[in-house]
């Protein structure tokens, strides 16, 4: 009952803002063709409708069903799951920029963010899904019995959902605004109200099924338009994703659409497509490095282990997720390359829009666009559902179900999840129509956060039994201390913190998260007699578990019991 | 409490027979994994130290494979690809050696 009311409540209040600021619309806020476009509306909305039906479909009434999906998703499915988890509305929109801005050292972004499954895959995955609870929070505060450390990675956590979905309600709405001629303020809350419909109404589970399908459509919203590209460009379309190879080698002999370039054009084409024209060695594996720990240590992607059936469905998601996340990634460096041919020397401003011009410049019609937009809005809406899931589970089921109140019973924990779920939206609204520019600065920083703070502690809880929790609180305070320092720094032109800097604040992971492992490793060995026989045997259980070893004692940490059904 | 009694738990040391097997996957995934993440830039690296104007050209950049600059090549698909081969051969590895062995 209570649900129904809630549910109703925010989404009609959220639908209402957006109509009442709607009618008081009319600035001139986008640069492309202004008002509302009916073609585009309707595939955009169509799509809408699919992604509320399914999470109707699916919806819940239990915990685990609301936080993990029942433990019941496949490895296809879950693959999909994760690729559309990972790639937001930034991957969608932004790398190719990136690339296009950046060439060859660009690409430091793209084995960061694919090699990172490797290491969650070959260290955590399978012992994740052993734990088989619901967040990665409570991982480590059981596995260190230790409700400090279950707050720091909580607080961690939210930090992550509350700064990262601000980035992508910004993407979301621009292109709300774009498709139905609403200004952003409206967007934002039309946005605003379509996620929390479907994520309150059907959990994780429903937003599981709605990332497979926003998958589908983002990736074929993202690929299509290239075997069109590339013929314009003069390849034959067969494969774009290899055929770009001779246009890249063209552009590092100064071959482009208009012409050949040659003196300076000639130089700053070239300078991008060397190794160390943007970037030196240094700087190029600390970001590749960072970005991988980070990927592995982001709570809203190791949940995802949670949610499949067995370890074996776990470790072939990860295949199935890298593969598709792959396909994307080999994709971004083609629009990049095209971008060069066609306009070698352009700035920030054509890397922005390098991805929605892209159809246009094929050719392809009002039509294509809309669906484009649905893709860009699908990456959007699937990111910042599983980080609201995240971030909203770190609060109602680590803080308010474990620490705070841990006699709750199931319907109030899960109210307390939908609840959470609600404010952590209506936070990240306020935060998305009044952006502090601390916002992207944050968002930069998210991958030092989790590589620094909750990698170190996740691998050690697992492949350490002496790993305590004081060598944990004090691997991440420092990890956690550090990225705040170095962002401060960067904030203030600190130059060891800038990007030429030896603790570049975006990749300061290469120094800061060794340094990370090796303080809890000596403060645990320092500590070992500081650990009660108690709190011993719980962190053993806990092991054994993890490592399937046998004769573990069937005893849940206290609390706990009441969710296992 | 008595640590002797305690649980044993160390990727570099481990204590049974399961989790041997285990590690030793792992171990092998993430050695390729390093090789590709770290040898490959490090590779590109060494050869381009002969460019006096710091820039990187070498023969990797010179040579060509698929049409691509190999260099570019080697960090967009190569290591993208590899990685996805290593989550399959960890895969492999592990159904061949825990789950039947």
């Amino acid at each position: 009952m209570k649900k129904g009311v809630l549910i109703a409540g925010t989404t009609l209040a959220t639908l209402l803002l957006s109509t009442g600021t709607l009618l008081a619309a009319g600035e001139e806020v986008y640069q492309i063709q202004q008002g509302f476009k009916l073609l585009p509306a309707i595939i955009f909305l169509a799509l809408l409708f699919v992604y509320v039906g399914v999470g109707f479909i699916s919806k819940v009434s239990s915990t685990s069903g609301y936080w993990v999906a029942g433990q019941g998703i496949g490895k296809f499915g879950n693959g999909a799951a994760i690729a559309a988890d990972w790639m937001s509305a930034a991957s969608f929109m932004g790398v190719a920029g990136l690339l296009y801005l950046k060439g060859w050292f660009g690409l430091g972004y793209i084995i960061g963010w694919t090699g990172g499954y490797v290491l969650l895959l070959t260290l955590l995955a399978a012992q994740i899904r052993r734990f088989g609870k619901y967040t990665i929070p409570e991982f480590l505060g059981d596995r260190y019995d230790c409700h400090a450390v279950r707050l720091i990675a909580a607080a961690v956590t939210v930090i992550i959902a509350i700064t990262y979905a601000t980035a992508q309600f910004k993407g979301i709405g621009l292109i709300c605004g774009w498709i139905f001629g609403m200004d952003y303020t409206a967007s934002v809350f039309f946005a605003a109200g379509v996620t929390l419909a479907y994520l309150l109404i059907s959990g994780m589970a429903g937003v599981t099924r709605n990332q497979q399908i926003q998958y589908v459509v983002l990736i074929s919203a993202f690929l299509i338009p290239l075997w069109i590209l590339i013929r314009k460009a003069g390849g034959i379309g067969i494969l774009p994703q290899l055929e770009y190879g001779s246009i890249l080698s063209g552009l590092m002999d100064g071959k482009v659409a208009s012409g050949q370039l040659s003196g300076a054009e000639l130089e700053n084409v070239r300078r991008a497509y060397l190794p160390w024209g943007e970037g030196t060695l240094y700087q190029f594996l600390a970001l590749t490095f960072t970005l991988m720990v980070g990927t592995a240590g982001l709570p809203h992607i190791m949940i995802r282990f949670y949610t499949v059936k067995n370890e074996d469905v776990a470790r072939k998601s990860v295949l199935w997720g890298l593969f598709f996340i792959g396909l994307l990634y080999w994709s971004s460096p083609v629009y990049a390359a095209m971008g060069k041919f066609w306009n070698p020397l352009g700035g920030k401003a054509v890397a922005d829009v390098i991805i929605l011009s892209a159809p246009e410049k094929a050719g392809m019609g009002i039509a294509y666009i809309g669906y484009l937009a649905a893709g860009a809005m699908a990456a959007g809406l699937s990111t910042v559902a599983g980080l609201l899931i995240a971030g909203s589970s770190a609060l109602a089921h680590d803080w308010y179900a474990t620490v705070f109140k841990p006699n709750c019973n199931d319907r109030q924990a899960l109210f307390v999840g939908r609840v959470c779920t609600a404010v952590l939206c209506i936070i990240v609204i306020i935060a998305a129509l009044n952006p502090p520019a601390l916002i992207a600065q944050i968002v930069a920083m998210a991958f030092a956060i989790a590589g620094n703070t909750i990698f170190p502690a996740v691998v050690l809880a697992v492949w350490y039994s002496r790993a305590n929790k004081y060598g944990a609180l004090a691997g991440m305070v420092w990890g956690l201390g550090m990225t705040l320092l170095a962002m401060a720094g960067w904030i203030a032109k600190v130059p060891m913190f800038e990007a030429e800097g030896i603790l570049p604040a975006t990749s300061s992971a290469l120094v800061v998260c060794p340094l990370a492992f090796l303080i809890n490793i000596v403060v645990s060995n320092l500590t070992q007699d500081r650990v009660t026989p108690e709190s011993a045997t719980k962190m053993d259980n806990i092991l054994r578990k993890l490592h399937r070893m046998p004769a573990a004692v069937e005893e849940p940490p206290a609390g706990m019991s009441k969710l296992n059904p | 409490m008595a640590p002797k009694n305690r649980l044993q738990v160390n990727f570099f040391n481990p204590s049974t027979p399961g989790m041997k097997k285990e590690v030793g996957i792992a171990a092998t995934i993430l050695i390729i994994w390093a090789l590709l993440s770290f040898g490959i830039p490090a590779l590109i690296f060494l050869a381009g130290l002969g460019d006096p104007t710091g820039l990187g050209e070498s023969f990797l950049t010179r040579a060509r494979f698929l049409g691509f600059p190999l260099h570019y090549w080697l960090i967009a698909q190569g290591c993208t690809i590899g990685y996805i081969l290593l989550c399959k051969l960890y895969c492999v590895l592990w159904d061949k050696k825990i789950t039947k062995g």
